[in-house]
């Protein structure tokens, strides 16, 4: 048993509240560059993943690792979440997990 | 207060879903008779509330999250340090929100089947028996597969806030007035409104309206909206 070490659900926007910890968050691949992602967050903001992403890769993908600051990740998982997800039920999640919710999460 | 044509809450909203009936919290309900573990849903958790759950203290030895008994739960997370014995396969499982031991007590090939498929990292979910060994909480597992499709971890989470805010609204003692009533309800509900403040019934507006609430369901709240059932 051990919670000491959480990854807050994070969009785009709710990024910023979590500088230098570790979140997690699935972006829309935009494209694969050499060392990292762009992505959409399911907010529609651009943010960047740094890492070594899976090949292949599919649309979406969930990346944990720290955030380096309002728009980039330094990821250490990812994992691979298929061609089709549904981001607006996943951005209402990060809200409620990030708001009036977060004491079950972290 | 309720009269004895109120219809019953428990049974209005144990059809579906996997909600625990809480009959003795509710105001004048008669005393229910022992519960047995079998009359229990599966409780979507995350590992954060098991990490927060008391024990009862009752002979039975379950565990209270949010103020319900809770034998079994529903988790979802990734798997880590798998770990192959004779016995039982055991892993961590990480959600997110923190890792619980996970023990698969495996008697035939069929299990050890479907624990190949579990390699680490790989995103499941596990049904289990909520236990404590040597002071250490843990899961014992009784049924695990895989996430194939990956809105099922959303969804997974968006159930665990919605047992939270159930268990919570049933230990404030009123009716609930949520927005998801069953559809063969043929009465509105009266005297519902006991104990509700206006604040809770905007708060499920806001959470369901992603959904978009439903004719009936919007007749519903009008009508608990309204001044006389304030």
């Amino acid at each position: 048993m051990d919670t000491s070490s959480p990854a807050a659900l994070v969009n785009g926007g709710l990024l910023r509240m979590h500088v230098g910890r570790k979140v997690r968050a699935v972006i829309q691949v935009v494209r694969s560059e050499v060392g990292s992602v762009v992505g959409k967050s399911t907010d529609d903001r651009q943010l960047v993943v740094k890492g070594s992403p899976p090949v292949p890769l599919t649309s979406y993908v969930e990346v944990i690792g720290v955030a380096e600051n309002d728009n980039s990740i330094q990821a250490e998982i990812w994992t691979n979440f298929g061609d089709s997800f549904d981001t607006s039920n996943y951005d209402q999640l990060c809200q409620l997990a990030n708001g009036e919710f977060k004491h079950l999460f972290l | 207060m309720y009269s004895s044509s109120q219809f019953d809450a428990t049974s209005a909203f144990s059809g579906g879903g996997f909600m625990p009936s809480q009959p003795s919290q509710f105001a004048n309900s008669t005393p229910s008779p022992a519960r047995s573990r079998d009359t229990q849903g599966l409780i979507s958790v995350t590992v954060k509330q098991i990490s927060e759950a008391s024990q009862s203290g009752d002979e039975k030895s379950n565990f209270v999250i949010e103020g319900v008994d809770v034998t079994n739960v529903t988790v979802v997370g990734m798997v880590f340090n798998k770990n192959v014995r004779s016995s039982d396969v055991r892993f961590h499982l990480d959600d997110g929100t923190g890792r619980v031991e996970c023990i698969r007590w495996v008697t035939e090939n069929l299990d050890t089947r479907e624990m190949d498929a579990l390699e680490d990292g790989t995103y499941v979910r596990v049904n289990g028996h909520l236990q404590s060994f040597q002071g250490k909480k843990q899961l014992s597992a009784f049924s695990l597969r895989p996430v194939t499709n990956f809105d099922e971890v959303t969804c997974h989470f968006i159930e665990c806030i919605h047992f939270h805010l159930h268990s919570k609204l049933q230990s404030q003692g009123g009716a609930l007035s949520q927005p998801q009533m069953d559809s063969s309800l043929s009465t509105p509900v009266r005297g519902a409104s006991t104990g509700i403040q206006p604040a809770l019934v905007n708060d499920f507006s806001v959470q369901y309206s992603a959904d978009g609430l439903k004719g009936f369901d919007k007749m519903v709240l009008n009508y608990l909206q309204q001044p006389s059932n304030m």
